[in-house]
């Protein structure tokens, strides 16, 4: 880890964001093919072998449909709103280590974008400011189901982002450190018990702050069971109702690159990022594990879609801050003392 | 020219600007959003600043959390039935020109002391470093030395917790009116209206000639909801 020339950092970045918007793209049809199979369909199908050009087809679709400003829209604000989504969900990304650094072509290349020390928060920063997209989208619509759905969203980020930070707050104490490249270097080292050694991933030692991270995630990205801003069955399509052509598409692709993020943050935090068998020995090796890690991840967001049933707005709410912000206050308290214990401090 | 200077000026210009925005704005949505883009410009700031803590903070609880609920407040109301701007009583006005005066001379004097007359505080770049970075000297300071203070803010904010409570709360200490209103029972069509007085229609009964029917529920005969009266009271 050090400093690196500025054109390795661009080639680096401009890599990950290529992968990003392939993936992103490519997880809509992952969606698609999933969810049918959970409902006894077979999904896309005719464009490609196995329906694999069915997001190109989507893209050059909606490219080429009109995009519609309604009378009663807050024209600038209407416009604006689908870019603040998009953008901030990208952003996230730069913190994200994807490996350390390795030697390719004899040069020491660094295999994240940046590492700040501050990098678990950022994403939690960027996510906060993504919450302005559909906020005011949904109010500059001018329409009541948008209006409603933003107002939703208002309250459900806000109250959940508070979960997600305060879940995190256990690997802070255990590490030192909010570096995600630090964090994740932590959990490449192995713990023996006897003849077994096993890695150290952090959802062994903070199982509630990994399952309250999840469950936040979820209502972090508006997604079943969470996706209360934009039920269909009582808000038409909530915040995003009045948008059509690219800037639907802005939001669609938003969410989808803030579940990625979301998957790849979760991995990075709880599940040793590229921690696995022949990591240390070959970057790729490592690059592959993580990425089978946000793939279980989706599976399991796709999953959920698949069998909950939306929650009631009140349940959403008596959620958030009756069960899970006390169980998260609690995971702190209990990561604490044993950190206090570890150090030698109590007894 | 440095970079540094470069991407100050365009931050500071950007955080002013969006300053101005924000008053100059008539639509309060609007000025909303130029808090936000005020308030991004100044963790930008800050990061320039070497305190990548702080500027995060900013964004999660100044534009993340505080801002979304102003947003959620003014989106409901309706700019086009605002009332006149009212700039508050004469005294009112004279205290809020003397405070804004004395924090804007706080801040002076901190820019003054700390940069014209270099007398830097404790807490430079290398004790920084000395601490482990930031965060830690963020902790350490706000826990030992300011632990006075820090105790306080959060006393002053569960006080504001509770207050907002108390006046969310529905009013307990009345007794609760459950009074069903039926609007419009033909005759016959209810068991319990068969039980009172026979008249043309419901809706002619006058309140006051009519005895309740039997059973838990209280069935008013009214025109208007609003000018209904009670079985049992006199009409007003």
């Amino acid at each position: 880890m050090g400093d690196q020339p500025i054109w390795i950092t661009f080639i680096v970045t401009f890599a990950i964001m290529t992968v990003l918007l392939l993936s992103m793209a490519y997880t809509t049809w992952y969606e698609r093919k999933v969810l049918a199979r959970f409902q006894d369909r077979l999904g896309p199908t005719r464009t490609g072998k196995a329906g694999l050009m069915q997001p190109l087809a989507d893209a050059v679709k909606l490219m080429g449909k009109e995009d519609l400003v309604p009378d009663a829209a807050d024209r600038n604000v209407f416009l604006f709103a689908p870019l603040i989504t998009f953008t901030t969900a990208l952003l996230s990304a730069a913190v994200i280590p994807w490996g350390g650094t390795v030697q390719i072509f004899g040069t020491d290349v660094n295999l994240y974008p940046t590492d700040i020390n501050v990098g678990a928060l950022f994403i939690l920063a960027t996510g906060s400011i993504g919450v302005y997209g559909i906020i005011l989208g949904g109010w500059s619509s001018g329409n009541r189901y948008s209006l409603l759905g933003a107002i939703r969203s208002a309250a459900q980020v806000i109250s959940y982002e508070l979960i997600l930070g305060f879940s995190l707050v256990g690997i802070f104490i255990i590490t030192g450190t909010m570096s995600l490249t630090d964090i994740m270097f932590k959990q490449h080292e192995m713990l023996s018990f006897g003849p077994f050694e096993i890695s150290n991933w952090f959802v062994l030692t903070q199982p509630l702050g990994f399952v309250l991270f999840v469950i936040a995630a979820v209502a972090e990205t508006n997604r079943a069971p969470f996706d209360l801003p934009e039920a269909e069955s009582e808000l038409v399509a909530g915040f995003m109702t009045e948008y059509s052509a690219m800037r639907f598409a802005l939001y669609f692709l938003g969410e989808y690159i803030s579940m990625i993020i979301m998957s790849l943050f979760a991995a990075t935090l709880f599940l040793g990022g590229t921690s696995g068998p022949g990591a240390d020995k070959f970057w790729g090796l490592g690059i592959m594990w993580l990425v089978l890690k946000v793939m279980a991840f989706l599976f399991f967001y796709i999953w959920l879609r698949a069998t909950l049933p939306r929650f009631r707005f009140d349940q959403l709410m008596g959620l958030a801050w009756k069960v899970l912000l006390p169980l998260a206050i609690l995971n702190i308290v209990v990561t604490a003392f044993f950190r206090l214990i570890g150090n030698g401090q109590v007894f | 020219m440095s970079w540094e200077l470069v991407f100050f000026a365009v931050f500071s210009a950007a955080m002013l600007l969006c300053g101005l925005g924000v008053v100059a704005f008539e639509n309060p949505v609007h000025s909303a959003v130029a808090l936000v883009g005020s308030f991004i410009n100044v963790a930008a700031l800050f990061v320039m600043l070497g305190a990548e803590f702080l500027g995060v903070l900013q964004i999660i609880v100044y534009t993340g959390a505080v801002l979304v609920l102003v947003l959620f407040t003014i989106m409901l109301i309706d700019p086009t039935k605002l009332p006149e701007f009212y700039v508050g009583a004469p005294l009112q006005r004279f205290a809020s020109v003397v405070v804004g005066a004395i924090l804007l001379a706080e801040i002076g004097v901190a820019i003054i002391t700390r940069t014209a007359l270099e007398q830097i505080g404790p807490h430079t770049e290398a004790m920084v470093q000395q601490m482990g970075g930031n965060v830690q000297a963020i902790g350490q300071v706000m826990l030992s030395e300011y632990a006075l203070a820090f105790e306080i803010a959060s006393l002053v904010l569960t006080v504001g917790v509770v207050g907002a409570v108390v006046i969310g709360l529905p009013n307990r200490m009345v007794e609760p009116n459950t009074v069903t209103m039926s609007l419009g029972h033909t005759r016959g069509s209810s068991d319990m209206l068969a039980a009172g007085p026979k008249f043309e229609s419901p809706m002619n009964i006058p309140a006051e000639r009519y005895t309740a029917p039997v059973g838990e529920r209280t069935v008013v005969m009214t025109k208007d909801p609003d000018a209904y009266t009670h079985p049992g009271e006199t009409s007003k």
